[in-house]
């Protein structure tokens, strides 16, 4: 595996930025889901890294559950088609506020799926929480309530969000220089 | 839900003990690592905050991957029974270094199940790391290999670890005194 540094071209968001970013995000939480109780749902694998930080912030009630999503289908089906729970909540979330928590949101296709798939579930409330936003990529309308940062459709990881599996501990968010980066050879 | 402060009996570990512990065993393992690749599986979801901790902590190339599991059976069978897998790796482990990282072990008959099913997997090598390890209640034998701290037999929470769901974002780990603490109604498991 190559050093994270043989392969940045700049670090879009640091440690510092990030850090208070989400502390501000959990500080805004609290104060909206005031006097309630809240279920966080963590969309594994990338969120989980900003999920830990981010819950640590939030000081209302709150309970924590994950879910694990793959997509049905390849290539030019696989981003627009429906998605598969490889791992679904342990929670009933008939009339809980629930907040899903990713790390980022792209074409929206999988946010879209869930939430739909969710609300049949009847929640007293569902909003969305995501570290990132390339809102330049998205493909189909999806609301998200509380944002980290808005960011430009460039190659980005760490922080939670992986290369090839890699760099996902990284505590900060960079952008790959593609010409420089080798995927490791399976 | 009740403030954690009208139950709380003890703070067994403040959280700067738990953060230079952390990083301890990352410095640990990447030493013993050295020169290798490893596959971190996090047992959900009490492993989660543990997880996110220690893996800051690793320089070593390193993948993540995610598992939860469940007992079989209710009540007096539930922690001798087998183990059922509700999420299954998503990486074939064969011939990979694995790290199993878990927040607490107590009877270990859980982590002995696993262990015995992921070694049919023939990894290179699979070891374990544990938080926090309550050997006064093992009922099977297993073999961890790094070990956070020690703790007694007592009901703890926070760091992870929950009591009915609640209480996993808190910086420390405490016991909770069962007299005081009430079972939120609003709990459903």
């Amino acid at each position: 595996m190559q050093d994270y540094k043989d392969i940045i071209a700049e670090i879009l968001i640091d440690e510092k930025t990030l850090q208070e970013r989400i502390k501000a995000l959990g500080d805004q939480i609290s104060q909206d889901y005031h006097a309630q109780d809240l279920l966080l749902i963590c969309i594994l694998r990338g969120g989980l890294v900003f999920m830990v930080d981010l819950m640590r912030h939030i000081t209302v009630p709150h309970a924590l559950d994950c879910m694990a999503l793959t997509s049905y289908g390849v290539g030019a089906r696989a981003s627009t088609g429906n998605i598969r729970m490889s791992l679904d909540l342990q929670t009933n979330i008939e009339n809980k506020n629930v907040l899903l928590v990713e790390d980022i949101v792209d074409s929206g296709f999988t946010l879209f799926h869930v939430l739909e798939m969710l609300q049949t579930r009847r929640p007293k409330s569902l909003k969305v929480c995501a570290l990132l936003d390339k809102e330049e990529r998205r493909e189909i309308s999806v609301p998200i309530h509380y944002r980290g940062f808005s960011i430009p459709n460039k190659f980005v990881f760490g922080y939670g969000l992986d290369l090839d599996e890699y760099y996902r501990n990284l505590p900060f968010v960079a952008v790959v220089d593609l010409e420089k980066y080798k995927p490791p050879s399976a | 839900m009740q403030d954690y402060q009208d139950f709380i009996e003890d703070v067994l570990v403040d959280d700067q003990k738990i953060e230079r512990r952390v990083a301890e065993l990352g410095a640990q393992i990447n030493r013993d690592y050295a020169g290798e690749e490893l596959l971190i599986v996090c047992l959900l979801r009490g492993g989660l905050t543990f997880t996110a901790d220690l893996t800051r902590y690793l320089t070593i190339p390193h993948t993540l991957d995610c598992m939860s599991l469940s007992s079989y059976g209710m009540g007096h069978y539930a922690s001798s029974g087998n183990v059922r897998v509700n999420l299954d790796l998503m990486t074939n482990i064969e011939g990979l270094n694995v790290l199993l990282v878990e927040d607490i072990v107590d009877s270990g008959r859980t982590l002995a199940h696993v262990l015995q099913m992921l070694r049919t997997r023939e990894p290179k090598s699979l070891k374990v790391c544990v938080l926090l390890d309550k050997k006064y209640r093992r009922e099977v034998p297993v073999e961890v290999d790094y070990v956070g701290f020690d703790v007694p037999d007592k009901y703890v929470f926070g760091y992870g670890i929950d009591i009915d769901e609640h209480y996993r974002h808190l910086r420390f780990i405490a016991s909770a005194d069962l007299q005081k603490y009430k079972k939120s109604d609003k709990a459903d498991q």
